[in-house]
Protein backbone atom coordinates (compact mmCIF):
# COMPACT_ATOMS: atom_id res chain seq x y z
CA UNK A 1 0.00 0.00 0.00
CA UNK A 2 1.58 3.52 -0.62
CA UNK A 3 0.67 6.18 1.30
CA UNK A 4 -0.11 9.27 -0.38
CA UNK A 5 2.50 11.97 0.50
CA UNK A 6 1.09 15.62 0.73
CA UNK A 7 3.46 18.09 -0.35
CA UNK A 8 4.44 20.87 2.06
CA UNK A 9 4.04 24.77 1.63
CA UNK A 10 7.02 25.47 0.80
CA UNK A 11 7.37 22.62 -2.27
CA UNK A 12 4.32 24.31 -3.28
CA UNK A 13 5.87 27.50 -3.29
CA UNK A 14 8.85 26.27 -5.47
CA UNK A 15 6.48 24.01 -8.15
CA UNK A 16 4.41 27.39 -8.79
CA UNK A 17 8.09 29.26 -9.00
CA UNK A 18 9.05 26.74 -11.23
CA UNK A 19 6.03 26.91 -13.18
CA UNK A 20 5.78 30.92 -13.32
CA UNK A 21 9.50 30.75 -14.38
CA UNK A 22 8.93 28.30 -17.36
CA UNK A 23 6.18 30.10 -18.92
CA UNK A 24 7.99 33.73 -18.49
CA UNK A 25 11.37 32.27 -20.19
CA UNK A 26 8.36 30.67 -23.11
CA UNK A 27 7.02 34.33 -23.63
CA UNK A 28 10.33 35.79 -23.32
CA UNK A 29 12.02 34.27 -25.94
CA UNK A 30 9.45 34.33 -28.44
CA UNK A 31 9.18 38.17 -27.61
CA UNK A 32 12.91 38.80 -28.05
CA UNK A 33 13.19 36.35 -31.17
CA UNK A 34 10.92 38.83 -32.88
CA UNK A 35 12.84 41.62 -33.37
CA UNK A 36 9.39 43.45 -34.75
CA UNK A 37 7.30 42.49 -31.48
CA UNK A 38 7.51 46.66 -29.98
CA UNK A 39 7.06 48.39 -33.41
CA UNK A 40 4.30 50.30 -33.99
CA UNK A 41 2.33 49.45 -37.14
CA UNK A 42 2.06 52.25 -39.83
CA UNK A 43 -0.62 52.32 -42.08
CA UNK A 44 -0.45 54.83 -44.71
CA UNK A 45 -4.43 54.57 -45.64
CA UNK A 46 -4.71 56.24 -42.00
CA UNK A 47 -2.52 58.93 -42.57
CA UNK A 48 -3.45 62.51 -44.11
CA UNK A 49 -0.52 63.96 -46.62
CA UNK A 50 -0.09 67.39 -47.39
CA UNK A 51 2.01 66.04 -51.06
CA UNK A 52 0.78 62.82 -51.39
CA UNK A 53 2.41 62.75 -55.07
CA UNK A 54 5.89 62.84 -53.27
CA UNK A 55 5.10 59.91 -50.51
CA UNK A 56 6.63 56.41 -51.06
CA UNK A 57 6.08 53.41 -48.81
CA UNK A 58 8.89 51.67 -48.20
CA UNK A 59 7.76 47.64 -46.80
CA UNK A 60 10.42 46.16 -44.49
CA UNK A 61 9.94 43.17 -42.36
CA UNK A 62 9.27 45.50 -38.95
CA UNK A 63 6.26 47.08 -41.02
CA UNK A 64 5.83 50.07 -43.54
CA UNK A 65 7.98 53.03 -43.64
CA UNK A 66 6.87 56.52 -45.11
CA UNK A 67 9.19 58.70 -46.76
CA UNK A 68 8.74 62.39 -47.98
CA UNK A 69 10.76 62.63 -51.19
CA UNK A 70 11.56 66.33 -52.07
CA UNK A 71 12.10 67.35 -55.55
CA UNK A 72 12.29 70.55 -54.88
CA UNK A 73 15.79 69.84 -53.50
CA UNK A 74 17.10 67.48 -55.76
CA UNK A 75 14.55 67.38 -58.93
CA UNK A 76 16.99 64.60 -60.91
CA UNK A 77 17.84 62.38 -57.73
CA UNK A 78 14.10 62.47 -56.48
CA UNK A 79 13.33 62.06 -60.60
CA UNK A 80 15.26 59.00 -60.76
CA UNK A 81 14.01 57.76 -57.43
CA UNK A 82 10.35 57.37 -58.47
CA UNK A 83 11.53 55.92 -61.58
CA UNK A 84 13.27 52.81 -60.05
CA UNK A 85 10.47 52.49 -57.55
CA UNK A 86 7.29 52.47 -60.71
CA UNK A 87 10.05 49.77 -62.10
CA UNK A 88 9.67 47.83 -58.94
CA UNK A 89 13.89 47.66 -59.07
CA UNK A 90 14.17 48.27 -55.11
CA UNK A 91 11.81 45.32 -54.58
CA UNK A 92 13.60 43.15 -52.72
CA UNK A 93 16.70 45.08 -52.29
CA UNK A 94 18.91 44.67 -49.15
CA UNK A 95 19.87 46.54 -46.99
CA UNK A 96 23.84 45.27 -47.60
CA UNK A 97 25.53 47.79 -45.82
CA UNK A 98 24.13 48.93 -42.74
CA UNK A 99 26.42 50.64 -39.37
CA UNK A 100 24.61 50.34 -36.27
CA UNK A 101 22.31 53.24 -35.38
CA UNK A 102 23.63 54.94 -37.80
CA UNK A 103 22.89 54.45 -40.96
CA UNK A 104 21.06 52.20 -43.60
CA UNK A 105 21.92 51.69 -47.50
CA UNK A 106 20.00 49.69 -50.24
CA UNK A 107 19.34 50.19 -53.61
CA UNK A 108 22.16 48.46 -55.34
CA UNK A 109 19.71 46.71 -58.16
CA UNK A 110 22.39 45.14 -60.04
CA UNK A 111 24.04 43.01 -57.34
CA UNK A 112 21.90 43.80 -53.80
CA UNK A 113 18.84 41.94 -54.95
CA UNK A 114 18.28 39.41 -52.15
CA UNK A 115 17.83 36.79 -54.24
CA UNK A 116 20.83 36.53 -56.21
CA UNK A 117 23.29 38.61 -54.11
CA UNK A 118 26.91 38.90 -54.91
CA UNK A 119 28.70 39.34 -51.65
CA UNK A 120 32.03 40.26 -53.68
CA UNK A 121 30.09 43.04 -55.87
CA UNK A 122 27.80 44.28 -53.85
CA UNK A 123 27.89 48.31 -53.93
CA UNK A 124 29.31 48.77 -57.29
CA UNK A 125 26.10 47.47 -58.97
CA UNK A 126 24.75 50.01 -61.93
CA UNK A 127 21.06 50.67 -62.77
CA UNK A 128 21.75 51.03 -66.53
CA UNK A 129 20.50 54.63 -66.42
CA UNK A 130 24.07 56.43 -66.25
CA UNK A 131 25.34 58.58 -63.19
CA UNK A 132 23.83 61.69 -61.82
CA UNK A 133 25.28 64.55 -61.52
CA UNK A 134 25.04 65.37 -57.33
CA UNK A 135 22.46 68.19 -56.29
CA UNK A 136 23.97 69.62 -53.15
CA UNK A 137 22.57 72.42 -50.96
CA UNK A 138 23.38 73.88 -47.57
CA UNK A 139 19.86 73.94 -46.77
CA UNK A 140 18.89 70.40 -46.05
CA UNK A 141 19.72 69.19 -42.61
CA UNK A 142 20.97 65.59 -42.52
CA UNK A 143 18.69 65.16 -39.71
CA UNK A 144 17.68 61.54 -38.46
CA UNK A 145 15.68 59.70 -41.18
CA UNK A 146 16.84 61.58 -43.65
CA UNK A 147 17.20 59.83 -47.26
CA UNK A 148 20.28 60.60 -49.89
CA UNK A 149 21.26 59.13 -52.99
CA UNK A 150 24.81 57.48 -52.04
CA UNK A 151 27.45 57.93 -54.18
CA UNK A 152 31.59 56.62 -54.24
CA UNK A 153 34.45 58.98 -52.47
CA UNK A 154 33.59 61.13 -56.19
CA UNK A 155 30.97 63.66 -56.27
CA UNK A 156 28.74 63.17 -59.58
CA UNK A 157 28.74 59.33 -59.14
CA UNK A 158 25.30 58.80 -57.80
CA UNK A 159 22.84 56.47 -59.22
CA UNK A 160 20.62 53.91 -57.51
CA UNK A 161 21.46 53.12 -54.37
CA UNK A 162 20.23 55.44 -51.40
CA UNK A 163 21.01 55.27 -47.70
CA UNK A 164 19.00 57.04 -44.79
CA UNK A 165 20.44 58.10 -41.39
CA UNK A 166 19.09 56.57 -37.89
CA UNK A 167 20.31 60.08 -35.87
CA UNK A 168 21.30 63.38 -37.07
CA UNK A 169 24.59 63.87 -38.84
CA UNK A 170 26.21 67.35 -39.27
CA UNK A 171 28.57 66.43 -41.22
CA UNK A 172 26.87 65.22 -44.32
CA UNK A 173 25.08 68.60 -44.42
CA UNK A 174 25.94 69.71 -48.29
CA UNK A 175 27.95 66.33 -49.11
CA UNK A 176 25.39 64.49 -50.22
CA UNK A 177 22.16 64.50 -52.63
CA UNK A 178 18.94 64.68 -50.22
CA UNK A 179 15.55 63.05 -51.86
CA UNK A 180 13.45 62.87 -48.90
CA UNK A 181 13.11 62.13 -44.89
CA UNK A 182 11.34 59.50 -43.73
CA UNK A 183 8.41 60.87 -41.97
CA UNK A 184 6.49 57.87 -39.72
CA UNK A 185 7.88 54.13 -39.34
CA UNK A 186 11.81 54.82 -38.59
CA UNK A 187 11.48 52.59 -35.66
CA UNK A 188 11.15 49.77 -37.93
CA UNK A 189 14.65 50.66 -40.11
CA UNK A 190 16.36 50.48 -36.59
CA UNK A 191 15.12 46.91 -36.43
CA UNK A 192 17.31 46.10 -39.58
CA UNK A 193 20.03 43.78 -39.37
CA UNK A 194 23.45 44.96 -38.93
CA UNK A 195 26.97 43.78 -39.00
CA UNK A 196 29.49 44.15 -35.68
CA UNK A 197 32.21 45.93 -36.90
CA UNK A 198 32.47 46.49 -40.80
CA UNK A 199 29.37 48.26 -42.49
CA UNK A 200 28.41 45.12 -44.61
CA UNK A 201 26.25 42.93 -43.64
CA UNK A 202 25.82 39.03 -44.59
CA UNK A 203 22.21 37.43 -45.03
CA UNK A 204 21.08 41.11 -44.74
CA UNK A 205 17.51 42.23 -44.28
CA UNK A 206 15.67 43.70 -47.49
CA UNK A 207 13.25 45.88 -48.54
CA UNK A 208 9.99 43.96 -49.31
CA UNK A 209 8.50 46.33 -51.56
CA UNK A 210 8.45 49.88 -52.46
CA UNK A 211 5.97 51.94 -54.31
CA UNK A 212 4.28 55.61 -54.93
CA UNK A 213 1.60 56.45 -52.37
CA UNK A 214 -0.14 58.14 -55.66
CA UNK B 1 20.20 10.70 -32.98
CA UNK B 2 22.73 12.45 -30.58
CA UNK B 3 25.35 11.71 -33.23
CA UNK B 4 23.22 13.73 -35.65
CA UNK B 5 23.06 16.60 -32.76
CA UNK B 6 26.23 16.75 -32.42
CA UNK B 7 26.66 17.11 -35.88
CA UNK B 8 24.40 19.62 -36.21
CA UNK B 9 26.32 21.96 -33.30
CA UNK B 10 29.76 21.54 -35.28
CA UNK B 11 27.64 22.86 -38.39
CA UNK B 12 26.56 25.80 -36.81
CA UNK B 13 30.32 27.03 -34.69
CA UNK B 14 31.96 26.33 -38.09
CA UNK B 15 29.11 28.39 -40.10
CA UNK B 16 29.93 31.09 -37.02
CA UNK B 17 33.45 31.08 -37.93
CA UNK B 18 32.97 31.41 -41.52
CA UNK B 19 30.87 34.66 -40.97
CA UNK B 20 33.67 35.90 -38.81
CA UNK B 21 36.38 35.71 -41.00
CA UNK B 22 34.13 36.96 -44.08
CA UNK B 23 33.61 39.96 -42.02
CA UNK B 24 37.27 40.07 -41.42
CA UNK B 25 38.10 40.08 -44.52
CA UNK B 26 35.37 42.73 -46.05
CA UNK B 27 36.93 45.05 -43.52
CA UNK B 28 38.51 45.25 -40.50
CA UNK B 29 38.05 48.86 -39.70
CA UNK B 30 35.24 49.79 -37.45
CA UNK B 31 32.77 51.35 -39.95
CA UNK B 32 31.52 54.87 -39.10
CA UNK B 33 29.29 57.78 -40.87
CA UNK B 34 33.07 59.52 -41.42
CA UNK B 35 34.81 56.44 -43.05
CA UNK B 36 31.55 55.95 -45.25
CA UNK B 37 31.84 59.41 -46.44
CA UNK B 38 35.73 59.63 -46.90
CA UNK B 39 37.26 56.18 -46.68
CA UNK B 40 39.50 57.55 -43.88
CA UNK B 41 39.52 55.62 -40.88
CA UNK B 42 39.06 56.45 -37.18
CA UNK B 43 38.22 59.84 -37.38
CA UNK B 44 35.95 62.07 -35.16
CA UNK B 45 34.73 66.30 -35.94
CA UNK B 46 36.50 68.71 -34.78
CA UNK B 47 35.31 71.67 -36.50
CA UNK B 48 32.06 72.01 -38.85
CA UNK B 49 30.54 75.05 -39.88
CA UNK B 50 33.10 77.43 -41.05
CA UNK B 51 32.27 80.49 -43.12
CA UNK B 52 34.26 78.73 -46.29
CA UNK B 53 32.75 75.62 -45.84
CA UNK B 54 35.96 73.59 -44.89
CA UNK B 55 35.27 70.90 -42.31
CA UNK B 56 37.80 69.81 -40.01
CA UNK B 57 38.68 66.23 -38.94
CA UNK B 58 41.41 64.41 -36.41
CA UNK B 59 42.94 61.42 -35.87
CA UNK B 60 41.26 59.73 -32.80
CA UNK B 61 43.79 56.97 -33.07
CA UNK B 62 46.18 55.96 -35.79
CA UNK B 63 44.93 55.45 -39.53
CA UNK B 64 46.67 53.63 -42.26
CA UNK B 65 45.37 54.24 -45.50
CA UNK B 66 46.35 54.07 -49.13
CA UNK B 67 47.54 50.98 -51.62
CA UNK B 68 48.68 48.64 -49.30
CA UNK B 69 48.30 50.71 -45.95
CA UNK B 70 51.18 53.17 -47.52
CA UNK B 71 49.81 56.38 -45.61
CA UNK B 72 50.03 56.10 -42.28
CA UNK B 73 49.77 59.47 -39.76
CA UNK B 74 49.44 58.86 -35.78
CA UNK B 75 46.42 60.14 -33.15
CA UNK B 76 46.25 64.05 -32.75
CA UNK B 77 47.67 65.16 -29.36
CA UNK B 78 44.48 67.45 -27.67
CA UNK B 79 46.74 70.08 -26.30
CA UNK B 80 48.91 69.92 -30.06
CA UNK B 81 45.56 69.89 -31.84
CA UNK B 82 44.18 73.18 -30.51
CA UNK B 83 47.37 74.75 -30.31
CA UNK B 84 48.14 73.93 -34.35
CA UNK B 85 44.56 74.42 -35.06
CA UNK B 86 44.21 78.54 -35.11
CA UNK B 87 47.45 78.08 -37.17
CA UNK B 88 45.71 75.91 -39.60
CA UNK B 89 42.57 77.70 -39.93
CA UNK B 90 44.22 80.97 -40.21
CA UNK B 91 45.73 80.13 -43.09
CA UNK B 92 42.69 77.89 -44.51
CA UNK B 93 40.53 81.39 -43.98
CA UNK B 94 42.41 83.12 -47.00
CA UNK B 95 40.45 80.99 -49.57
CA UNK B 96 36.72 81.67 -49.45
CA UNK B 97 33.97 79.28 -50.18
CA UNK B 98 33.71 79.44 -54.28
CA UNK B 99 37.17 78.83 -54.37
CA UNK B 100 37.67 76.09 -52.36
CA UNK B 101 34.67 74.65 -54.25
CA UNK B 102 36.11 75.27 -57.73
CA UNK B 103 39.46 73.59 -56.59
CA UNK B 104 37.71 70.57 -54.93
CA UNK B 105 38.45 71.29 -51.61
CA UNK B 106 36.36 70.40 -48.31
CA UNK B 107 37.62 68.33 -45.87
CA UNK B 108 41.42 68.96 -43.54
CA UNK B 109 42.12 66.03 -41.37
CA UNK B 110 44.69 66.56 -38.69
CA UNK B 111 47.17 64.09 -37.95
CA UNK B 112 50.56 64.05 -36.27
CA UNK B 113 54.01 61.62 -38.02
CA UNK B 114 52.44 61.63 -41.54
CA UNK B 115 54.23 59.39 -44.11
CA UNK B 116 53.68 57.82 -47.07
CA UNK B 117 55.71 54.80 -48.18
CA UNK B 118 57.83 55.94 -44.99
CA UNK B 119 58.92 59.15 -45.98
CA UNK B 120 57.95 62.00 -43.72
CA UNK B 121 55.70 64.67 -45.72
CA UNK B 122 54.02 67.73 -44.28
CA UNK B 123 50.84 66.86 -46.57
CA UNK B 124 48.80 64.50 -48.29
CA UNK B 125 46.24 66.14 -50.99
CA UNK B 126 43.46 64.03 -52.56
CA UNK B 127 41.34 66.07 -55.04
CA UNK B 128 38.93 63.24 -55.65
CA UNK B 129 38.20 63.39 -52.16
CA UNK B 130 38.54 67.03 -51.58
CA UNK B 131 40.35 66.07 -48.77
CA UNK B 132 43.82 67.38 -47.53
CA UNK B 133 45.36 65.29 -44.69
CA UNK B 134 48.02 67.60 -42.74
CA UNK B 135 51.02 66.45 -40.18
CA UNK B 136 50.89 68.84 -37.35
CA UNK B 137 54.83 67.71 -36.05
CA UNK B 138 55.46 69.32 -39.33
CA UNK B 139 58.74 71.23 -38.90
CA UNK B 140 57.13 74.77 -37.71
CA UNK B 141 60.19 76.82 -39.98
CA UNK B 142 57.89 75.43 -42.84
CA UNK B 143 54.30 74.67 -41.96
CA UNK B 144 52.19 77.36 -42.89
CA UNK B 145 53.91 77.25 -45.82
CA UNK B 146 53.54 73.64 -46.52
CA UNK B 147 50.03 73.90 -45.82
CA UNK B 148 49.53 76.32 -49.01
CA UNK B 149 52.14 73.88 -50.95
CA UNK B 150 49.57 70.88 -50.81
CA UNK B 151 46.83 73.41 -51.49
CA UNK B 152 48.31 74.11 -54.80
CA UNK B 153 48.77 69.97 -55.62
CA UNK B 154 44.94 70.22 -55.65
CA UNK B 155 44.80 73.48 -57.56
CA UNK B 156 46.73 71.67 -59.77
CA UNK B 157 45.21 68.28 -60.02
CA UNK B 158 41.27 69.83 -60.23
CA UNK B 159 42.91 71.97 -63.23
CA UNK B 160 45.91 70.02 -65.31
CA UNK B 161 45.37 71.99 -68.23
CA UNK B 162 45.76 75.27 -66.48
CA UNK B 163 48.67 74.41 -64.96
CA UNK B 164 50.65 72.51 -67.61
CA UNK B 165 53.63 70.67 -67.60
CA UNK B 166 55.13 70.22 -70.50
CA UNK B 167 54.77 74.49 -70.94
CA UNK B 168 56.16 75.04 -67.17
CA UNK B 169 58.95 72.62 -68.06
CA UNK B 170 60.24 74.61 -70.87
CA UNK B 171 60.39 78.09 -68.69
CA UNK B 172 63.51 76.94 -67.48
CA UNK B 173 67.02 76.35 -68.73
CA UNK B 174 67.27 73.93 -71.87
CA UNK B 175 70.14 71.93 -70.02
CA UNK B 176 67.23 71.46 -66.96
CA UNK B 177 65.11 68.12 -66.20
CA UNK B 178 63.05 67.47 -63.29
CA UNK B 179 63.03 63.82 -61.65
CA UNK B 180 60.80 61.27 -62.77
CA UNK B 181 58.67 61.85 -59.18
CA UNK B 182 58.99 63.75 -56.16
CA UNK B 183 60.29 60.97 -53.95
CA UNK B 184 62.75 59.98 -56.64
CA UNK B 185 65.41 62.48 -56.01
CA UNK B 186 67.19 64.03 -52.95
CA UNK B 187 66.52 67.34 -53.85
CA UNK B 188 64.04 67.78 -50.75
CA UNK B 189 65.44 71.00 -49.17
CA UNK B 190 62.87 73.31 -47.95
CA UNK B 191 64.92 76.60 -47.58
CA UNK B 192 64.65 79.71 -49.53
CA UNK B 193 67.65 79.79 -52.09
CA UNK B 194 70.04 83.40 -51.83
CA UNK B 195 70.66 82.84 -55.68
CA UNK B 196 67.84 81.70 -57.24
CA UNK B 197 68.23 80.63 -61.08
CA UNK B 198 64.85 79.52 -61.34
CA UNK B 199 64.43 77.50 -58.76
CA UNK B 200 63.24 79.04 -54.95
CA UNK B 201 64.19 75.58 -53.20
CA UNK B 202 66.05 72.84 -54.15
CA UNK B 203 62.68 70.41 -53.28
CA UNK B 204 61.71 72.97 -56.78
CA UNK B 205 63.76 71.07 -58.91
CA UNK B 206 62.13 67.67 -58.20
CA UNK B 207 59.29 67.96 -60.54
CA UNK B 208 57.39 70.63 -62.07
CA UNK B 209 54.40 70.17 -60.13
CA UNK B 210 56.53 70.24 -57.13
CA UNK B 211 58.24 73.09 -58.81
CA UNK B 212 54.68 74.87 -59.01
CA UNK B 213 53.74 74.35 -56.04
CA UNK B 214 56.82 76.16 -54.17
CA UNK B 215 56.45 79.26 -56.29
CA UNK B 216 52.93 79.20 -55.49
CA UNK B 217 53.47 78.91 -51.44
CA UNK B 218 56.11 81.11 -51.40
CA UNK B 219 53.47 83.51 -53.32
CA UNK B 220 51.02 83.04 -50.75
CA UNK B 221 53.31 83.25 -47.61
CA UNK B 222 56.36 85.50 -49.04
CA UNK B 223 54.91 87.34 -51.66
CA UNK B 224 57.33 90.73 -51.42
CA UNK B 225 60.31 88.62 -50.89
CA UNK B 226 60.10 86.54 -54.00
CA UNK B 227 58.63 88.95 -56.21
CA UNK B 228 61.80 91.26 -55.15
CA UNK B 229 63.81 88.07 -56.19
CA UNK B 230 62.53 87.93 -59.54
CA UNK B 231 63.29 90.94 -60.54
CA UNK B 232 67.07 89.58 -61.07
CA UNK B 233 65.38 86.45 -62.09
CA UNK B 234 64.02 86.01 -65.40
CA UNK B 235 62.95 82.11 -65.15
CA UNK B 236 61.60 82.97 -61.85
CA UNK B 237 59.61 86.00 -63.02
CA UNK B 238 57.75 83.97 -65.79
CA UNK B 239 57.15 80.99 -63.29
CA UNK B 240 55.31 83.62 -61.15
CA UNK B 241 53.49 85.32 -63.80
CA UNK B 242 51.97 81.95 -64.74
CA UNK B 243 51.20 80.35 -61.56
CA UNK B 244 49.39 84.06 -60.98
CA UNK B 245 47.79 83.95 -64.45
CA UNK B 246 46.36 80.63 -63.91
CA UNK B 247 44.88 81.61 -60.45
CA UNK B 248 43.04 84.31 -61.84
CA UNK B 249 41.74 81.69 -64.52
CA UNK B 250 40.65 79.48 -61.80
CA UNK B 251 38.90 82.51 -59.89
CA UNK B 252 37.05 83.79 -63.34
CA UNK B 253 35.98 80.37 -64.39
CA UNK B 254 32.36 79.52 -63.71
CA UNK B 255 31.17 76.21 -63.00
Amino acid sequence: MINKIKASLSEKILFIFLISLAAFSFSFFFIIKNKCFFIKEINPEEIQFDNPENIAIMNVECGNVIIELYPNFSPKAVGRFKYLIQKGSYDKSSFYKVIKDTLVQAGDIEFGNIDNINYFKVGSGRSGLGALNSELNDVFKFDEGSVALARGTELNTEDSEFFIILKKIDLYNGEYTPIGKVIHGLEALKKIKSANKSGYVLRPDFINYIKLLD
Amino acid sequence: MRLLLILFLLLQINSLKADEIYNLQINSLKADEIYNLLKIPNLEVYKLNNSNGIKYLNAKKDLKIGIKDNITCNKSNKKKLDEKFSLVSKNLDRYDADFLKKINLRFIVLCENLYISKINTGGIPDHKKRTLILDLNFNKIYFERVIHHEIFHIIHNSFKEIFNETIWSKLNDKSFKYAECSTCSDRLNLNLYDKTNGFLTEYSKSTASEDMAEIYSFLITDKIIIEKKSTKDPILFNKIEYIKSGIDKIIKFND
